[in-house]
């Protein structure tokens, strides 16, 4: 392959041709002190909060504080080079992010800069990382589904495309892990993906990347990443510049998944900010307007109205507790602020329930109107039952005689709890999640030894789909349990059991 | 010392306010006086900071000392200045020594400066050149400037070599760059830019062979 000179000469000479030589006003200042990822300037009298500005050796930098003397200036990027005294000066502009088709499968820095070796992304189009979210009257109700493939989650606290889903939990519990799910099972469902790593450990990342590479996922993923050796400032803007780039996708009619890894990181960054920044420390030292941190964030998930597109952003803010500790600040915050939550807890996990969700206390509170009508009919009370399970088999640790009802009840329930285990990377389809939810609930696995469940449910579906296929396409077609529908699962369910025997091994 | 340089990089906000207090009470009195005597005084109060503190860091230690009296003070300067200074600001040196504020002479006298050149409508442009201005140029930017500006131009010159042509003008905190340095600079971004796009719209047009 040989470059042709004169062709890129000629391109060169047009572009020269067409700049135009006026004469560069700007704003500036001086640097007074730096460190720490912040800088305060003298000077920039006429700078706007949160404008851009430019240091010499090429960082970009947000007005942040305006002070009577002096501008308090966040740095994202190279801070270790910028000195004393050097000159600062005004862009006039607001921090925007590339966005658009050009940043889908890519590894992006906040500021679009690519970390993954492909060349810088090449688009006209920018959005403004801060914005208002859209208000009342451009929204509409949220009331299309968003899968995320787990059983659980899609049973128990659906979500819809517009939501805003807390996954909270202690560190080491598979918060990531649901979120990942959730990507991995928009693939062919024309949702684009945004995964926002802050204050994540690189390594953390990079595997995640491998296995979103590997499930073929990056096609319609984007990752920003903010690691935990970025400065403060960057971990900050993190989750905005990603919400600007789903926001592109969303105000074209399109719909966005953005998952945030994790807030209470963000939250950290922004508090040593404002402390550096000499803004005074509230509760747990974080300063006063950390909630609206995470309001203003969260609310620009939204469904739109029919007359903007109907686009929509999900997103699945994720936030780690300290020993479940959740009336801490940051997670009472977000819950407050969230469509709801999913609590994973550490002792489900080890139990070996995973998903850890505890079903007692994680809801969705407008999920429901989301969920197709088969899984509704099919998982309706299935919460409030396991629920109710938890508190039983509680009680009946204490040894005492059972009478038949309880006893069954409990049956029951630990059949649903092994129904809803679900491995990682694995998301199911919406018509398999029914067809096993409806055996379950509807009491075809009552005698069904507790361990063969799992493997019960993998040769069900596998002989529903080969055996009873224009039961599988009517489902997937209608997504409700009409009376023929129901007839034609009880048909499949009996004719399976008939000829199945458990593995001896399972048992 | 730094400390006397204007915009001094330790940014001492109480000292910035105070220096524009005592300077607005300053200039006030000294208008009070007739024309012509708060020019004097400002000058006056220049030289003081410029030539007698600058010089002689002893002497500043001593007007900023708690531990010298007010009345020894007093004393000081009415033997240096007695004879040299115009009596408002010796009595204003002396308010000054009596509230215990005389170790902030330079903030106001930095103050007084930018409140007297903006009673008098001046504006102080620095001009940076990659070489020294000839005088025809130098008038021809004073007059220029002062037309567009409409006050009288104090010009502060300064000579930088990497700027190769042309000329940095700074008013206050705007910046009017017309070096030819920034327009290589701005002009290698842009055809960067140009190009990778170029590039990526028809990348089998550069390809010979």
């Amino acid at each position: 392959m040989k470059f042709s000179s004169d062709e890129i000469a000629s391109v060169l000479q047009q572009e020269i041709e067409q700049f135009d030589n006026k004469t560069d006003v700007r704003e500036v200042g001086t640097v007074l002190e730096v460190g720490d990822g912040i800088a305060r300037v003298y000077g920039l009298s006429g700078v706007m909060a949160g404008e851009m500005v430019e240091f010499r050796n090429g960082s970009i930098g947000l007005a942040f504080n305006l002070e009577e003397n002096s501008v308090g200036v966040i740095i994202l990027g190279d801070y270790l080079t910028i000195e004393e005294g050097e000159e600062v000066k005004a862009l006039g502009t607001l921090l925007s992010v590339p966005a658009g088709d050009a940043v889908i499968g890519r590894v992006l820095d906040p500021l679009g800069n690519p970390l993954d070796g492909k060349g810088p992304v090449q688009t006209d189009i920018t959005r403004p990382v801060e914005i208002i979210a859209t208000g009342v009257a451009e929204r509409q109700p949220v009331t299309q589904p968003m899968q995320t493939g787990i059983k659980a989650v899609d049973a128990m606290t659906p979500i819809g495309r517009g939501q805003r889903e807390l996954i909270i939990g202690d560190r080491k519990t598979g918060k990531t892990a649901i979120a990942i799910d959730a990507i991995l099972n928009q693939k062919g469902k024309d949702v684009k993906c945004f995964y926002v790593a802050i204050g994540q450990k690189d390594s953390a990342v990079a595997s995640l990347l491998g296995v979103l590479e590997k499930n073929g996922a990056m096609e319609y993923t984007t990752v920003i990443v903010a690691g935990a050796s970025s400065p403060a400032p960057m971990q900050y803007v993190a989750p905005y510049a990603g919400t600007a780039m789903a926001e592109q996708f969303m105000f074209n009619g399109g719909h966005a998944l953005i998952v945030y890894d994790d807030l209470s990181k963000q939250a950290t960054a922004y508090r040593q900010m404002s402390l550096l920044m000499r803004r005074p420390p509230g509760r747990e030292a974080y300063p006063g307007d950390v909630f609206y941190c995470h309001s203003r964030l969260l609310e620009r998930s939204a469904k739109l109205s029919d007359a903007l597109g109907g686009g929509s952003i999900t997103s699945l803010p994720i936030i780690e507790t300290l020993e479940g500790e959740v009336s801490a600040y940051i997670p009472t915050n977000v819950i407050s602020i969230t469509d709801g939550q999913i609590y994973l807890q550490p002792d489900l996990f080890f139990a070996g329930i995973r998903p850890a969700m505890n079903a007692g206390i994680s809801v969705s509170r407008v999920g429901g109107a989301a969920q197709v009508k088969a899984m509704k009919k099919v998982a309706g009370g299935l919460r409030l039952d396991l629920a109710a399970f938890r508190a039983l088999e509680a009680f009946a640790q204490l040894g005492t005689d059972l009478d038949a009802a309880t006893q069954s009840q409990l049956d029951r329930g630990y059949r649903m709890v092994e129904l809803l285990k679900q491995p990682q990377f694995k998301p199911m389809s919406v018509t398999d999640q029914v067809l096993s939810l409806y055996a379950g609930t509807r009491g075809f696995l009552d005698d069904v030894p507790v361990k063969a469940v799992r493997r019960w449910e993998m040769d069900f579906l596998q002989f529903a789909k080969d055996k009873h296929a224009s039961l599988v396409s009517l489902l997937d077609e209608k997504m409700d349990l009409s009376d023929e529908v129901i007839q034609m699962i009880e048909a499949c369910i009996g004719d399976f059991k008939n000829g199945y025997k458990p593995v001896e091994s399972a048992i | 010392m730094t400390e006397f340089v204007k915009h001094e990089t330790v940014l001492d906000t109480g000292a910035e306010k105070l220096g524009k207090t005592y300077a607005r009470a300053l200039i006030a009195a000294a208008k009070n006086q007739g024309d012509g005597v708060a020019d004097t005084i400002v000058n006056q109060l220049a030289m003081i900071v410029d030539d007698y503190l600058g010089h002689n860091p002893q002497l500043r230690d001593a007007f900023a000392s708690p531990r010298v009296s007010h009345a020894e003070k007093v004393r000081v300067i009415d033997r240096i200045f007695g004879d040299e200074l115009h009596p408002t600001l010796l009595k204003f040196l002396k308010v000054m020594a009596s509230r215990d504020r005389l170790g902030y002479v330079y903030a106001v006298r930095n103050a007084a400066d930018e409140i007297f050149d903006d009673m008098m409508g001046r504006v102080v442009a620095s001009v940076q050149t990659a070489v020294p201005l000839d005088d025809v140029t130098r008038s021809q930017v004073i007059e220029r400037l002062g037309s567009v500006m409409n006050a009288e131009i104090k010009l502060r010159e300064s000579v930088d070599p990497e700027l190769i042509g042309g000329m940095v003008i700074r008013i206050g905190d705007r910046v009017f760059d017309s070096s030819v340095q920034n327009r290589l600079n701005k002009l290698a971004v842009k055809v960067r830019r140009g190009f990778s796009s170029k590039l990526l719209e028809r990348f089998d047009q550069f390809i010979s062979g």
